[in-house]
């Protein structure tokens, strides 16, 4: 990995991570496990349209690992891993399919699969079939927030300064 | 730049995909938030029934320890027709702020202690039956 590559995308790590540390500082925005913003995401996405999907992942696993070491514990781990790989591969192929445009679309698809990665892993996890019954309150959450780090996603693109390696 | 045809066709499937996705959820929501007159709380731990309290015959508040593998701790409170986690020791205490529920849409979890509070409605389990049958 050349030198520049590896100084953006640690770059790009440590903003998400630090985003993810300040979504973390705010209270719950409803007392349901898995419920959030998920405005880390708005870099994954940003990754994703700017370079590749081997560099986003990259980045999505660094964040991953770093914020389970740094704020929670080893089964929440579990959980992120499923919702973000899961998150990761629908933007990537919601992107290509819609050719980078429209990424409010392409934020929401990632939202859904997240919330569902995450509660698939959780029902793992728990087995209780009970667990489920979140799905209904979880994927439109999903979707929401998804549709708003997209847009996110979008501006950031406009305006953030381009760093090609 | 003009957008492709086909990418817009693409989108608005996308789009009708994901309101289609909410719209079956929120009927869903609807449908579950009905039964609610007779219901029987299931305590799950480790996917595990470990307790079924009737709440419609529960007379008095009382609380009750649920102890976990590595010593962790949920306190429940029933109530004379609902049921909430009232104390934990996990890190987030979601479940804590949960609160009360009455009715089988959405159950109470504590994912770091493994728990699930789970309301079934008996009308739906025991006589799930025709409501009368007429000649």
């Amino acid at each position: 990995m050349r030198v520049k590559k590896l100084t953006v995308l640690g770059l790009y790590a440590a903003l998400s991570l630090a985003i993810y540390a300040a979504e973390s500082a705010l209270p719950p925005l409803a007392p349901i496990p898995g419920f959030k913003l998920g405005l880390a995401n708005i870099v994954t996405l940003l990754l994703l349209r700017r370079y590749s999907l081997k560099d986003a992942a990259l980045v999505l696993a660094v964040r991953i690992l770093l914020s389970a070491l740094l704020f929670g514990h080893l089964l929440s781990l579990f959980y992120s891993l499923s919702g973000g790989l899961l998150s990761l591969f629908a933007m990537f192929l919601t992107g290509k399919l819609l050719r980078n445009r429209f990424s409010a679309l392409t934020g929401a698809m990632g939202g859904l699969a997240h919330n569902t990665g995450q509660l698939a892993a959780a029902f793992v996890v728990t087995s209780t079939p009970g667990i489920l019954s979140y799905f209904p309150l979880l994927l439109p959450a999903g979707i929401l927030t998804g549709l708003f780090t997209g847009l996110c996603a979008g501006f950031a693109d406009r305006f953030l300064p381009r760093q090609e390696f | 730049m003009k957008t492709p045809k086909n990418v817009i066709t693409a989108a608005i499937l996308i789009t009708a995909f994901l309101l289609l996705v909410t719209a079956g959820c929120v009927l869903f929501l609807l449908a579950a938030r009905k039964d609610s007159d007779a219901c029987t709380a299931e305590i799950y731990q480790d996917g595990k029934r470990i307790l079924s309290i009737p709440l419609d015959r529960v007379s008095e508040t009382y609380t009750l320890d649920i102890r976990g593998k590595d010593g962790c701790v949920n306190r429940i409170e029933v109530r004379p027709g609902s049921i909430g986690v009232v104390y934990a020791d996990c890190p987030d205490r979601l479940c804590v702020r949960q609160g009360f529920v009455s009715s089988p849409s959405v159950p109470v979890t504590c994912l770091p202690n493994r728990l699930v509070i789970l309301l079934r409605s008996r009308g739906a389990a025991d006589d799930a039956g025709p409501d009368a049958i007429t000649y």
